[in-house]
């Protein structure tokens, strides 16, 4: 049974768009590209193991786009980054970073390749705020 | 800013403030997509809330015990998406006691071990296949099923652990085995009943 303070009104938000956004779309082309070697295959493993997750921010994934998650990590120790990558790491809110992004099939220098585009792409985007 | 587009009456003697910003007063009623919405994000934050606290800290972290689909012969948690789903079923059998109260919800997949949680209207089909192909957007429609219109929303639900991908891609019964982590593998439909 339908609740009764429920009306017609709902309708018109509808008409307006029958779908809406929490984020924005992002799809691989939107991405930039950095032109050395390492980025270029670092972009692509990121892609296809990483933005799943840091593209959107699932389970408190710090997205690299967003500058405000990046600046306090861009200047610590990549080693540290590269450290939690390929180990795992647990947040202070018990985040959880599962080990290789969850794909044990990646060597430690494809993780390495992937975080170091994502730093890439997260200094992009503070450079880009700071402007 | 005092929201001008109600149809749920909030009764409340307190003003409530969403999370966008907006205020209503008592007596002024809520847009069905705003309670949709309000309702996803408290079942997503204390979904979240159980995976963070309870299975990844003592899981994972802490490794004092184990979570298994089979959790009463394991002796074990029950799983995320299990908590998820026995909360749907308890809301459902309590909500029939409370004439007001009128929604449901469910987790469901179009790659579903069970079967019983595949889609089986069209508008259920349609955004969970919305939800897969538009990572980062919600559904929103309308239908009608026995007489009664509903607005039906569809938000979706990602693998955030290696357990949730291996598991389904392991699983005996499962049509899919080749999620990665980060990937929508089904979604969370919430139904409220409308006029019209």
């Amino acid at each position: 049974m339908p609740h009764r303070g429920i009306t017609l009104i709902m309708h018109l938000l509808l008409l307006t768009s029958s779908v809406m956004t929490t984020a924005n779309a992002t799809n691989d082309s939107e991405f930039i590209k950095f032109e050395t070697a390492n980025l270029i295959e670092g972009r692509k493993l990121w892609l296809d193991n990483c933005k799943g997750c840091h593209a959107y921010g699932t389970a408190g994934a710090p997205v690299p786009m967003v500058s405000d998650e990046w600046k306090h990590r861009v200047i610590k120790d990549r080693a540290v980054l590269y450290d939690h990558a390929i180990n795992g790491f647990f947040g202070p809110d018990d985040t959880m970073m599962p080990e290789r992004g969850g794909n044990e099939n990646l060597t430690d220098k494809q993780v390495k390749f992937a975080v170091d585009y994502m730093l890439m792409l997260a200094k992009h985007y503070l450079n880009e705020q700071s402007n | 800013m005092k929201h001008s587009s109600l149809v749920i009456s909030i009764s409340a003697a307190v003003s409530i403030t969403a999370a966008s910003g907006n205020v209503y007063a008592a007596g002024d009623t809520v847009p069905v997509k705003a309670m949709a919405d309000a309702l996803h994000l408290v079942m997503d934050s204390d979904r979240t809330i159980y995976t963070r606290k309870i299975v990844n800290r003592l899981v994972k972290k802490e490794k004092v015990i184990k979570a298994s689909e089979h959790f009463d012969d394991d002796k074990a948690l029950v799983l995320p998406a299990q908590m998820f789903r026995f909360g749907s079923e308890l809301v459902q059998k309590r909500a029939k006691k409370l004439p007001d109260v009128n929604f449901s919800y469910s987790l469901q997949s179009l790659w579903p071990i069970n079967k019983q949680n595949a889609p089986k209207t069209k508008a259920e089909k349609d955004g969970l296949k919305f939800v897969a192909d538009n990572k980062g957007k919600n559904y929103y429609t309308e239908e009608t099923l026995g007489g009664q219109k509903y607005f039906t929303a569809v938000y979706a639900d990602t693998g955030v652990a290696p357990v949730c991908v291996s598991c389904h891609n392991k699983h005996k019964d499962t049509p899919k085995n080749d999620f990665k982590i980060g990937d929508v593998m089904g979604g969370v439909v919430i139904r409220i009943p409308i006029d019209g």
